[in-house]
C-alpha cells in the first residue's frame, strides 16, 4: 500500500484552507447584500464621485509610478554606485510601513516642512487636496512596482545590451530598444499592480488628503466612512465595486500576457 | 606599432580580477585566448570591448588609444557562447540592427548587405524567423553575420563553437575561416578546444586565475610551453635536463640519464633546461631503426595504450622516464599485444625543443 506522505497532505491542506476562506470571504460580499439596493447605492452622487475620483486618482498616480519606477528599477538592478545598498533599502521602506504612518510621515513633509513650504510657493498643495490623494498612492505603490521592475530587469541578460553597445548603439538607445521591449510582461504586471495598489490604498489617503466627502473620498474611504455611519448597504457597494475592478485588471493582465 | 596593443590591462571586479594583460596583435591577425574555467577568458574579451572599467592599462587600436571610449564607438564586435540573438527581432532585424545604426536606418544598401552575408553564412532562408526556433549551429552563424554585418575592426568571439555538435562545429569553423580571411577583420577567440587553436591561431594566449602565462605564436606554445601549466593544458611533455655539450648544430641533453639530441643551440652548456616534446613528434618503432645523426632512438619499454576518441595515446618508459606518443587507432589496435614488451621510441633533433630555466 502506498505511504502517506503527511508533510505533502499537511502542506496542500493548508493551502486549500486558506483559499477555500479567501473564497468564502470574497464571496460574502457577493451572497449577504441585497443587490436591488447595491444597484441603487451604485447610481447615487457619492459613489459615482468615489468611484471617478478612485479612477482617475489611481490611473494619474499609476502613470507616475511607472515614470519613476522604471528608471530606478533600471538603475538598481544594473549600475553600481555608492549608497546602492542603502538607497535600495529606503525606497522598500514603505512597504514595511503602516499606511497610516506614511501618510503621517507625508502629511509632515507637504505641511509646514520646506519641501512642503516649497511646492505650495509653486501652487501645490499636497495636505486634504485631490493633489494629495494622488501623492498618497504614489508613494504608497511606487516600492512595489520598483521591486517588480528591478527583478524584471534582472532577468534580461545584461549581454543583449552588450550586444546593442558593441553595434553602435547608445545607453539610453540600448535601453529603449532592448530593456523595455524585453521588459514588456514586467512593465504590464507592474502597471496592474500599482493601479490596483493605488485605488486601494485607504491609510496613506485618509491622513494625508482627509476623508472629506465630496472631495477625496475614494472608494475605500467612501467604504470606511458609511461603516463608520452604519451604512452597511453602502459599505458593501464599494466594496463590490473594488473587488470588480481589481478582477478587472487582473483579468486584463493575463489576457495580455497571454497575448504576448 | 601594431595594430591592436592591450598594455598591462588590470581589471577589478571585486570577485575576479585581471592582472597586467600585455600582448599586441597586427590587423588580420587571429588570436586564440585558452584557460580553464575562471581562467577570466571573458571578462579580458568584455574589458577590451569597454563593458568593463578599466583599473590600470591601455588599449590602442591603430595607433589611437580607445581605452576610455564608450563600448558603442569602438567599433568593435562581439560573439558570445550561447550567442545572444535579440530575442524580440526576427533574424533580418538582429542584422539589420548594427547596419541601421552605422549607415542610417534609410539606407538603400542595407538589405543588399544583409542577403550577401546571410548567403555567404547560409542563413538566407533563416531571416524572417525568430531566433528561438533556429538550431544552434543557425544560431551561431546568425550571431557572426550580425557581427560582421558592421565590419568591426576587430571581432571578438567568447567560445563560439562550443554549443555546437561536432559535424556542426566542424562545418561552422571551415565556413568561419574562409568569411575571416575574406574579410581580413582581427579577432580574439576564447577556446577550450585545440582543434580551434590549430585552425585559426597566428598567436596564442594562455590565461590562468586572471593572469596571462604566455603569449605567443601557436608554434611557440606548442613547441615551447614557458611553464608547467601551459605544457600541461596543451598537451606538451616538460622533462627537465642539464646541457652536457653544445656544437653549432646541436645539443646534448641529459634527461635523467638518458641523452637526447636536440637541434636547438640558442643554449649554455651546463645550464639547466626544460626539453619540451610534442606527443604527435614521437614515433613508435617494433624495430631498431639504427643510429642517426638527425633523430634519436630510445630503446623503451611499451607501458600503456589508451584510446582517446579519433587517435590513441601511447605510453613508453625509459626507466623513470614515460613518454606519450600519438598513434591512430590502427597503429594502436596493433601495439596492443606489445604492452610490457620492447619498444623504440624514434624522436626527431628538431622535435626536441629547450626550454632554458
Amino acid at each position: 500500500m502506498r505511504k502517506v506522505n503527511f508533510f505533502r497532505a499537511v502542506l496542500i491542506a493548508l493551502s486549500l484552507f486558506i483559499t477555500f476562506l479567501l473564497v468564502m470571504a470574497i464571496g460574502a460580499f457577493f451572497l449577504v447584500p441585497d443587490w436591488t439596493e447595491v444597484i441603487e447605492n451604485f447610481f447615487r452622487e457619492e459613489m459615482i464621485f468615489s468611484l471617478k475620483l478612485s479612477l482617475w486618482t489611481g490611473a494619474l498616480s499609476t502613470v507616475l509610478v511607472l515614470l519613476f519606477s522604471i528608471p530606478i528599477g533600471y538603475a538598481l538592478s544594473r549600475f553600481d554606485f555608492y549608497g546602492k545598498s542603502i538607497t535600495k533599502s529606503i525606497i522598500d521602506l514603505p512597504v514595511a510601513f503602516p499606511e497610516l504612518v506614511l501618510g503621517l510621515a507625508l502629511l509632515l513633509l507637504f505641511g509646514n516642512t520646506p519641501v512642503g513650504k516649497a511646492l505650495q510657493s509653486m501652487g501645490i498643495n499636497l495636505v486634504f487636496t485631490k493633489s494629495g490623494v494622488v501623492a498618497a498612492q504614489f508613494f504608497t505603490a511606487l516600492p512595489y512596482s520598483i521591486r517588480i521592475l528591478k527583478s524584471t530587469f534582472d532577468y534580461i541578460d545584461p549581454r543583449y545590451e552588450f550586444i546593442s553597445r558593441s553595434l553602435g548603439y547608445t545607453q539610453f538607445e540600448t535601453f529603449k530598444n532592448i530593456a523595455v521591449p524585453l521588459s514588456r510582461n514586467g512593465m504590464i504586471a507592474a502597471v496592474v499592480i500599482t493601479f490596483a495598489r493605488c485605488i486601494g490604498t485607504f491609510g496613506t489617503v485618509l491622513i494625508l488628503a482627509g476623508g472629506s466627502e465630496g472631495l477625496t473620498n475614494t472608494l475605500p474611504i467612501t467604504l470606511y466612512l458609511n461603516i463608520s455611519y452604519g451604512n452597511m448597504g453602502m459599505a458593501l457597494t464599494s466594496g463590490i465595486i473594488l473587488i470588480t475592478v481589481s478582477f478587472i485588471a487582473i483579468f486584463i493582465f493575463e489576457k495580455t500576457e497571454a497575448r504576448l | 606599432m601594431s595594430f591592436l596593443v592591450i598594455e598591462d590591462l588590470q581589471v577589478d571586479l571585486k570577485e575576479f580580477k585581471l592582472k597586467g594583460i600585455d600582448f599586441s596583435l597586427e590587423e588580420g591577425e587571429y588570436l586564440t585566448i585558452i584557460g580553464p574555467t575562471g581562467a577570466g577568458k571573458t571578462i579580458l574579451l568584455e574589458s577590451i570591448i569597454g563593458f568593463h572599467k578599466l583599473l590600470k592599462g591601455k588599449i590602442m587600436v591603430n595607433g589611437r588609444d580607445i581605452t576610455g571610449e564608450r563600448p558603442e564607438r569602438r567599433r568593435m564586435g562581439i560573439v558570445y557562447q550561447d550567442y545572444a540573438l535579440l530575442p524580440h527581432f526576427t533574424i533580418r532585424s538582429n542584422i539589420e540592427y548594427g547596419l541601421k545604426k552605422k549607415l542610417g536606418a534609410g539606407d538603400p544598401s542595407i538589405p543588399g548587405r544583409i542577403e550577401k552575408l546571410a548567403s555567404s553564412l547560409n542563413i538566407s532562408h533563416l531571416l524572417e524567423r525568430k531566433p528561438g526556433t533556429l538550431s544552434g549551429g543557425e544560431q551561431q552563424r546568425a550571431a557572426i553575420a550580425r557581427a560582421l554585418a558592421v565590419e568591426p575592426r576587430v571581432l571578438l568571439m567568447d567560445e563560439p563553437f562550443s554549443a555546437l555538435d561536432p559535424q556542426t562545429r566542424k562545418r561552422t569553423r571551415r565556413l568561419l575561416k574562409k568569411i575571416i580571411s575574406d574579410s581580413g577583420t582581427t579577432v580574439i577567440h576564447i577556446t577550450h578546444d585545440m582543434e580551434d587553436v590549430w585552425t585559426f591561431a597566428d598567436k596564442v594566449s594562455v590565461l590562468r586565475n586572471g593572469e596571462q602565462l604566455q603569449f605567443g605564436t601557436a608554434d611557440e606554445i606548442f613547441q615551447r610551453p614557458a611553464c608547467m601549466y601551459t605544457a600541461d593544458f596543451v598537451g606538451t611533455s616538460l622533462y627537465p635536463g642539464v646541457v652536457e655539450k653544445r656544437t653549432e648544430h646541436s645539443a646534448l641533453i641529459d634527461v635523467n640519464g638518458l641523452k637526447l639530441n636536440s637541434a636547438d643551440v640558442a643554449v649554455l652548456e651546463k645550464s639547466s633546461v626544460d626539453v619540451a616534446i610534442r606527443p604527435e613528434n614521437i614515433f613508435l618503432s617494433e624495430e631498431n631503426p639504427g643510429k642517426s645523426l638527425e633523430e634519436n632512438v630510445i630503446h623503451c619499454m611499451l607501458a600503456d595504450i589508451m584510446e582517446e576518441g579519433s587517435v590513441c595515446t601511447a605510453l613508453v618508459s625509459y626507466e623513470d622516464i614515460i613518454f606519450e606518443s600519438l598513434v591512430d587507432r590502427a597503429t594502436g589496435a596493433a601495439f596492443k599485444d606489445r604492452i610490457g614488451k620492447d619498444i623504440f621510441a624514434v624522436i626527431k633533433n628538431e622535435h626536441v625543443r629547450l626550454i632554458p630555466r
